[in-house]
């Protein structure tokens, strides 16, 4: 019953994910350079969000749909990302 | 009733199938929306004025305390699912009600954490960066808040009808959406608060 109600793949991610929490701290709770704290906090973020993509939002358990999912996400990912790094660019990173 | 794993009850027929390839479509659409928060966000935060800073109203432990609240009712968001998924309608309800229950958790203490900042003077109008900070967190809280009114009907529904493939598809959306919210959560957490502790 336990196994059935709590399936492994669940279970590590959902632990995963609060190591990742654990390990994102360090930046505050270590002496650390700016550049190696964001590289941190980027790291742990992005794989937060893959785990529960992929754990929890099963967005590959459809074969005829996952192409599909996969290059909805990634657009918006990368619409995304124009659109902030573009603004920090042009409105906060002195160059 | 046994579900066949292979071919969840949720995607059995066609128009369902699109219902979820639609809502993972809005879901995109979310990610530019937060996207564009999170933008405004990291241009103003430093723009101040004469209020308080980031390092001045920012406290770890509630966060954290909403982090791991937020991460656990994903989690069982997920297990609420897999229940559903082999027609155990018992233990499908029970994980949706704590699911929504550290849900409301959650929004207590972020509605506690806006009482605070509003105490020590940090309103909406403060600054740039009280402005954007509260539109951000704001919006979040808002999707969170819609997301517990979603859940309630939705398990009313389930209490009502059971299993069935509309229910199924209806749950696993509202699933979608909730560890969605999560993943927000996971970099409100990352980049404004423990980036502004740093």
């Amino acid at each position: 019953m336990m196994k059935q109600l709590f399936p492994i793949g669940h279970v590590m991610g959902f632990i995963f994910s609060l190591v990742l929490t654990l390990v994102a701290l360090l930046v505050v709770y270590t002496d650390m350079s700016y550049t190696m704290g964001m590289v941190i906090l980027v790291s742990t973020a992005v794989i937060q969000a893959t785990v529960q993509l992929f754990m929890f939002m099963h967005v590959n358990e459809s074969k005829e749909d996952k192409n599909t999912l996969y290059i909805n996400i990634i657009y918006a990912v990368v619409v995304s990302l124009i659109t902030i790094f573009g603004s920090l660019w042009t409105l906060v990173w002195d160059w | 009733m046994k579900i066949d794993n292979s071919l969840p009850l949720e995607y059995r027929n066609e128009e369902n199938r699109f219902r979820i390839i639609g809502f993972w479509i809005f879901l995109g659409a979310e990610i530019v929306l937060f996207a564009t928060l999170f933008l405004t966000y990291f241009t103003l935060w430093t723009r101040t004025g004469s209020g308080l800073t980031a390092a001045d109203v920012f406290v770890l432990e509630p966060v954290l305390a909403e982090t791991f609240i937020l991460l656990t009712s994903s989690f069982t968001c997920g297990l609420a699912i897999h229940a559903m998924r082999q027609g155990l309608i018992k233990p499908t309800m029970w994980f949706m009600g704590i699911t929504l229950l550290l849900g409301a958790a959650f929004l207590g203490i972020e509605i506690y954490e806006f009482y605070t900042y509003v105490h020590e003077g940090l309103t909406l109008q403060t600054s740039a960066f009280a402005s954007s900070l509260f539109v951000l967190l704001g919006t979040h809280g808002a999707h969170v808040t819609f997301g517990l009114l979603w859940g309630i009907a939705i398990m009313i529904q389930l209490k009502r009808e059971g299993l069935n493939e509309t229910t199924a598809n209806k749950s696993f959306i509202f699933s979608l959406y909730w560890h969605f919210l999560d993943v927000v959560w996971i970099f409100i957490f990352s980049f404004v608060y423990l980036k502004g502790l740093m």
